[in-house]
């Protein structure tokens, strides 16, 4: 990571490269101003906890999700559109018998939108090696302990889709609106490092 | 060749460091830097796979060494040179 | 459209291509399982490389046993893959 006495000429040589990029209208202030703000904006571990909830509470949903999540996302006024390319989204549902954890290798691919900017480690090296390779101490270290007999699956996202964990509904929630039921799920369970 | 990005199965990265709460961007220049791909691969500029590829041309030593948006400020610094949008520099 | 179906076994091409691909290292010449394709894409490789009309291909979420990948590991490790990094596996394991 950089260290605080790197980050002002850093900051100087981005300032240089966006002056020079706005002259020559390479880019406008405005569109830089208007990337960030959406970003910002749209991208939350919330959107993807609204959909989670919805599952939870209406099978139909669930099944719809699971089987083509592009199609299901605007039931709860999500989308997967509004990049330059629609990506695929891929829902993967935790039962009692297997666990769903993510990763990209290869660079740090996942659903922004749905998920809120990706945390520091999983853009990792020592989260994308060590994943693959050993994903139960990896989810040790995260405080997530699964039983023995719980089969895990990771998923490298190595190509244009994007995945997303539906994580098991927990015990004693019976009865609770879908916003409390929203507001149980993190972005950890999103990605697999967290039971919810 | 495989490049310095393909850790999967890699040793010797160590435990994870977690940071509770992170913000998205630690300086405002990070989000600069985001938002400046964004943009330039919306204009047509360069392709994002074109992207990932100068982040993956970056020496190894180097890309190791860099924050993940010091990665991408250099991957679009060589692409901008590249089509020889940097100028005199 | 899709020539390999859910279930089938496929090999990852031991290919150590020059310029970008997204075929991740510890799966080259592994053989693993389709478990479903995820529709067409415009190849990776190609796009890195700023061909002005790249290949369209099917892309497949492909499983592996982690003891098949590392001798050792009770999980499995999903990679999505372009229908040229793999090819079938013949009767003979070959």
């Amino acid at each position: 990571m950089s260290g605080e006495h790197t980050s002002t000429p850093v900051a100087a040589r981005v300032r240089r490269l966006e002056a020079r990029l706005t002259e020559a209208g390479v880019v406008t202030e405005e569109q830089l101003d208007a990337a960030l703000a959406a970003m910002l904006a749209g991208a939350s571990p919330v959107n993807g906890a609204r959909i989670v909830a919805r599952a939870w509470t209406d099978p139909g949903f669930r099944e719809r999700l699971l089987a083509d999540a592009n199609a299901a996302l605007p039931e709860v006024g999500l989308s997967m559109a509004g990049g330059i390319q629609e990506q695929r989204l891929k829902v993967v549902a935790n039962t009692a018998t297997t666990h769903h954890v993510l990763v990209c290798t290869l660079c740090s691919c996942y659903p922004i939108g749905l998920l809120g900017p990706s945390p520091s480690w999983y853009k990792s090296e020592a989260y994308r090696s060590r994943v693959v390779r050993e994903p139960r101490a990896v989810l040790a270290e995260f405080g997530l302990e699964l039983p023995a007999d719980t089969t895990i699956t990771v998923w490298d996202s190595s190509a244009e889709s994007r995945y997303m964990v539906l994580p098991r509904r927990p015990e004693g929630t019976e009865g609770r609106s879908e916003a409390e039921l929203a507001a149980l799920v993190t972005r950890e369970g999103l990605i697999g490092t967290a039971a919810v | 060749m495989s490049r310095v990005n393909d850790v999967g199965g890699q040793a010797g990265f160590g435990a994870l460091e977690i940071e509770a709460d992170e913000p998205p961007f630690h300086a405002d220049w990070e989000a600069r830097v985001f938002a400046l791909n964004s943009v330039l691969v919306r204009n047509g500029v360069y392709r994002l796979d074109q992207f990932r590829d100068a982040v993956e041309r970056m020496a190894p030593q180097e890309y190791l060494a860099a924050s993940y948006y010091e990665r991408w400020l250099h991957a679009i610094e060589t692409l901008l040179a590249e089509r020889g949008l940097l100028g005199d520099g | 459209m899709a020539d390999f179906r859910a279930g089938e076994r496929v090999r990852v091409r031991a290919v150590d291509p020059e310029g970008h691909t997204r075929v991740p290292r510890y799966v080259r010449g592994q053989v693993g399982r389709i478990v479903e394709c995820q529709g067409r894409w415009a190849l990776a490789d190609e796009c890195a490389a700023g061909v002005a009309a790249p290949r369209v291909e099917p892309v497949y979420t492909v499983a592996f046993a982690a003891r098949d990948l590392w001798g050792e590991g009770g999980h499995e490790v999903t990679v999505d893959l372009w229908e040229s990094y793999i090819e079938r596996v013949r009767e003979d394991g070959a």
